[in-house]
């Protein structure tokens, strides 16, 4: 129930004006490790697969890529997948005309990533997923939250039967919103496994599509104006990759001023890749989503 | 249940009986006097004051509701009663039969304003076998530099030796490594679940109805249980049996007002005090007609002297704190306690105090403002206690103290309601019901004029009750959560789990002359309810969860030693103590735990071991024009949880290696005084990343090690003034019936923007996924300027 704590977070923040200054500090600096980006679906487009190394918090540089690596998703029908090097650590696996798309619902994978003779394993499921049927736009007048607004929701309901997972993705003009704020996430309609199942999502999940942006002034914005589009996307995911984003989100959504007080303690967000021939640790996340979406554009 | 505790009962009777007959042989040919010492303005009982028998070099005090009792062989005496800041008073008797003397003192009005938080004899320090306890009186609250000149018990509290916060802002207090659920906070005998107003920032206790308040952080005597690291006594004012009198201040976050007067002179009296905020009205512009934003604390307490022997007490208290966006969302929450206590004299000899008590803490949320889309969530904590706590006096070298309590918590953690496009789920989790109990029985025995020693023993029950649903939970990999792996329904009344334990105190004084003593105790303490929470700073939305068949009751074993020292006839007093604490089963939480509304909390709980050790050394100034005290703490407080920090000790989010606070108080003129504290401690800890990476766009922070508070946060200081400038008493030639006064406070003075966190986060600017980062540092500071306050107080 995160939503809750931070509504409780806004309203101490609106209290008090703790006061935040950005700055300099050394940190301890670990060694490189490997990172997974893995996160594959059925649109029939390139499904790209980034393998680089873990650095600084603060470089300002490109991160080190893992290049020469092989790349592989097998399903439990046999089928392997081959992603190829497109550019330095960038593995990439294009639809043709026998497969248009990646993989099937239901069916499981195994990622196999070979570098340097260290061989990496993970595995997901591709769940089955709910229509978006529709996405729609309020008008809301000013509060003490925002200006005279367009709020954007997309409709769907759950599918019958409490354990699917979905992260809901959206893109505003057809950019994807993928700050830490934007991650919105579901188990079943709710916000944890089995409380609310098969009914339409919750009211904070289908407005979890707009992006909490401001202007140079740090007033907030109306997250859509008149011509605005959002085209909104729901990717199946498993329980584990649910509980992952949720400790991103913990992790790297930070409430900010007073609402500091009351963060979860800094904690390494988990993982689902195994070093399978040695203890090397490792970062990342690997799912197979199946993806359904629909879009609006917001007129006069 | 009764079987065990009569079966318990048996083994510290037989224990005990001997001492008791031993003694008893002895007092026959004694005689008793007794009495309670009161204030003569407003009939006010004295708690600690002395009686002190020339004859005898020696004497008692009064216990927390004033009263007295000491055996003699009978003879002349000479009897000086005496209380600080009070006029001593002097009476000489012969003693032939078993004698009541009550007694009055009159404060004496000149002294009163250099109390410095002792109100007892004035070697008390040396002289009394308690230690590691604190008192701090109203007086001395009420002088402290406060922010946003709030006079606050709790925040005072912080100024003591072996108390820490993980900082400014933050609610409730930490001692000797305790977190904040293992405080035990009562207000006249009823637990407090949650003692902040504004989510921490003020405390609930309105100043104008506190008369005392006592922190036992060791040698905690056998009569109190059932937290791990302390217990904050709040006693309430009486009310002025003798006259009506009212009392008040307009301040910058509330406005207060107490009225208390007798019902029946000298029998009977009451006092009401409250206070309410003034956001809202500041606010109004910016919120909704129907959005409310305050909060407000109501406090009464009446008595009646039936008779000699008996007295009846009432208090109550009834707070809350509202914020409502609008007719329909919000959130609020709030305590109500009620006490009914009777003192009953059974002889000279044996006094006794029966209690009914009720507490409760609840709180609501409601979001969404249509029908079609509606969240309601109520969740409370409630509990009722009886209680009984006898004392014995059997002769001025023994005091035996024996009594039970029972208290039967119930727990709902949600009462909740989601409506989604119309469709209702009820997500409620079920209540829990948990009786427990306790039987005490210890002595205060003087050995010798050296030599006193305090023992007791306190055995402790806890049952988990049906009706309910009980869970059993899959072995996981340590730091992980374990899924439920089975459900059995009870019925109601049907015993899920029972724990039991024995709760060994000690404590001894040891005179060296009569300027110094040494002192050591040796305590177990239990703890069978459980805060959860998880973030930096605890919250209103914190729960409390009974211990059960995957939750074990946390223990705990304090060992203290200290050397007292007064110097210049009790002018200064001086104490160094050391402590270590071993606890067991300490709680604490998976990454990314869900802590509300989850049936299957305790999946998400690990357990673990702790330690806390440190010296704690404190002198204060107790007279003359310039007075305070230097309280310095070395110490260092780690838990070792598997499945945390690689299994390895850590330290708590409020360890604090330096932990200094200064505080004098000087009195410019009869009208003018000053006040002024410095606080210095080390940063408390927090986890920094050694290394950061990008999935699907976002910067995440990594720890190689996995360590958890592995870096300190820059040292904290603060230096807060503040003024008291009493008005004239006198107006053309006659004297003002109104004493009132104006207090000008700076907190943070010189502006220093003390780091409460550092967090750590990417920038605004969404990250293109395979492109470069940036990551930045954010120091948080709750306040970061001087916040300088203004407030006027009455009284008449």
């Amino acid at each position: 129930m995160k939503i809750k704590i931070k509504i409780l977070l806004l309203l101490s923040a609106c209290l008090w004006m703790a006061c935040e200054d950005e700055i300099d500090l050394n940190l301890d600096e670990g060694a490189p490790l490997l990172v997974v980006d893995a996160w594959v679906n059925d649109k029939p487009e390139d499904q790209v697969i980034l393998l680089w190394f873990t650095q600084s918090y603060f470089a300002s540089g490109d991160a080190p890529r893992v290049t020469g690596a092989s790349v592989t998703i097998s399903d439990n029908e046999g089928t392997v997948y081959t992603f190829t090097e497109r550019n330095d650590g960038e593995y990439v696996w294009s639809p043709t005309a026998e497969t248009p798309s990646f993989g099937k619902i239901n069916n499981s994978f195994t990622l196999n990533v070979e570098t340097n003779g260290d061989l990496y394993q993970a595995s997901s499921r591709m769940n089955r997923v709910p229509l978006v049927d529709s996405v729609t736009f309020t008008f809301e007048e000013e509060t003490v939250f925002l200006p005279d607004s367009y709020i954007g929701e997309f409709w769907a309901k759950d599918i019958e039967g409490p354990g699917d997972a979905y992260w809901i993705r959206a893109y505003k003009n057809g950019e994807l919103l993928n700050l830490p704020s934007d991650i919105n996430i579901a188990f079943d309609a709710g916000f944890s496994e089995g409380d609310f199942d098969g009914v339409t999502f919750l009211a904070p999940i289908r407005e979890g599509i707009n992006p909490q942006d401001e202007d140079e002034d740090g007033d907030n914005l109306s997250p859509y104006a008149i011509g605005d589009s959002v085209y909104v996307e729901i990717h199946s995911i498993t329980p584990e990759a649910f509980d992952y984003l949720n400790e991103v989100s913990i992790q790297t959504d930070r409430p900010g001023g007073f609402g500091e007080l009351f963060a979860d303690p800094l904690a390494n967000v988990s993982t689902n890749v195994e070093h399978v021939n040695g203890e090397n640790s490792v970062v990342g996340f690997f799912n197979v989503a199946a993806v359904n979406g629909n879009g609006k554009r917001l007129e006069q | 249940m009764l079987k065990i505790l009569s079966g318990q009962k048996r083994i510290l009777l037989s224990t005990f009986l001997p001492l008791l007959l031993a003694t008893s042989a002895f007092a026959q040919q004694k005689f008793t006097l007794n009495g309670y010492i009161k204030d003569a303005a407003n009939g006010e009982a004295l708690i600690g004051a002395t009686v002190y028998i020339t004859e005898i070099q020696g004497g008692t005090t009064t216990n927390v509701y004033g009263f007295y009792s000491i055996t003699l062989p009978p003879g002349d005496y000479t009897l000086d009663y005496r209380f600080v800041g009070y006029e001593s008073q002097t009476k000489r008797l012969s003693l032939n039969s078993n004698m009541r003397e009550d007694m009055e003192l009159r404060s004496d009005s000149k002294q009163l304003e250099e109390i410095v938080i002792t109100d007892e004899a004035d070697d008390a320090n040396i002289s009394s076998s308690e230690m590691s306890t604190n008192k701090l009186d109203i007086q001395t609250i009420k002088k402290l530099p406060a922010f946003l000149g709030e006079v606050d018990v709790l925040k005072s509290i912080q100024l003591l030796p072996g108390v820490s916060t993980v900082g400014e802002g933050a609610a409730g207090f930490n001692v000797r490594g305790g977190n904040v659920g293992q405080n035990l906070v009562l207000l006249d005998e009823a637990p407090v679940y949650n003692s902040s107003h504004l989510l921490g920032f003020f405390s609930v206790f309105n100043p104008d109805a506190v008369k005392d308040t006592k922190l036992y952080k060791g040698a905690i005597p056998a009569q109190f249980g059932g937290r791990l690291a302390s217990l904050l006594d709040v006693r309430m004012k009486e009310g002025n049996s003798k006259r009506f009198s009212a009392s008040g201040g307009i301040g910058t976050v509330f406005s207060r007002l107490a009225v208390e007067a007798p019902i029946v002179k000298d029998k009977s009296s009451f006092i009401l005090a409250g206070r309410r905020s003034y956001i809202d009205v500041l606010a109004r512009p910016f919120l909704d007609d129907d959005a409310s934003l305050n909060f407000y604390d109501l406090t009464l307490k009446t008595n009646y002297d039936l008779n000699e022997n008996n007295r009846l007490y009432l208090s109550g208290y009834l707070g809350r704190d509202n914020f409502d966006f609008d007719a329909n969302q919000g959130i609020n929450w709030g305590s109500q306690t009620a006490t009914l206590r009777w003192n009953h004299l059974f002889n000279d000899r044996l006094f006794s105090n029966f209690s009914a008590v009720y507490s409760n803490y609840d709180y609501e949320l409601a979001f969404g403002d249509d029908a079609l889309d509606r969240f309601s969530w109520e969740s409370h904590v409630q509990n009722y206690i009886l209680k009984s706590d006898l004392t014995y006096f059997i002769n001025n070298a023994n005091e035996v103290n024996f009594g039970a309590q029972f208290i039967y918590y119930k727990f709902r953690p949600a009462e909740a309601l989601g409506i989604s496009n119309g469709d209702a789920v009820d997500i409620s989790i079920e209540e829990k019901h948990n009786p427990e109990s306790a039987v005490y029985l210890g002595n205060k025995q003087e050995v010798n004029s050296q030599l006193s020693l305090e023992y007791g023993l306190r055995f402790s029950t806890f049952h988990y009750f049906g009706p309910g649903t009980i869970y059993t939970y899959d072995e996981a990999p340590a730091g992980e959560r374990r899924e439920p792996a089975s459900s059995e329904v009870f019925d109601s009344g049907e015993l899920v789990k029972s724990f039991n334990n024995l709760e060994p105190r000690f404590s001894f004084k040891y005179q060296l002359n009569t300027v110094s003593a040494i002192k050591g105790s040796y305590n177990r303490m239990v703890q069978y309810i459980h805060l959860i929470s998880n973030t930096t700073a605890s919250n209103p939305l914190d729960v409390w969860v009974p211990s059960s068949n995957n939750l074990d009751p946390q223990l705990g074993d304090q060992f203290t030693l200290g050397y007292f020292r007064n110097f210049k006839d009790n002018t200064y007093e001086a104490s160094a103590e050391v402590y270590y604490r071993a606890t067991q089963n300490q709680v604490e939480y998976i990454d990314g735990a869900d802590l509300l509304l989850n049936e299957f909390l305790e999946g998400d709980l690990l357990s673990g071991d702790g330690r806390a050790y440190g010296l704690e050394m404190y002198l204060k100034k107790n007279k003359g024009r310039f007075n305070g005290w230097v309280s310095y703490t070395l110490g260092r407080t780690e838990l070792q949880v598997a499945g945390i920090n690689r299994g390895d000790w850590y330290p708590t989010r409020f360890d604090q290696t330096h932990n200094l606070k200064l505080v004098g108080f000087y009195d410019l003129s009869e009208r003018v005084s000053l006040s002024a504290n410095f606080t210095y401690t080390t940063g408390t800890p927090a986890t920094f990343p050694t290394s950061g990476f990008v999935v699907q766009g976002i910067l995440v922070p990594h720890n190689n090690d996995d360590q958890r508070n592995n870096v300190r946060l820059p040292d904290f200081h603060r230096f807060d003034l503040s003024l008291r400038y009493d008005m004239r008493r006198v107006r053309r030639g006659k004297e003002r019936k109104n004493k009132d006064y104006l207090t000008i406070s700076l907190y943070n003075v010189y502006a220093r923007r003390n780091a409460f966190s550092i967090y750590f986060s990417q920038s605004d600017e969404r990250n293109v996924i395979n492109q470069p980062w940036t990551g930045a540092a954010t120091r948080l500071s709750v306040i970061g300027s001087i916040i300088p306050a203004i407030s006027y107080n009455f009284q008449f």
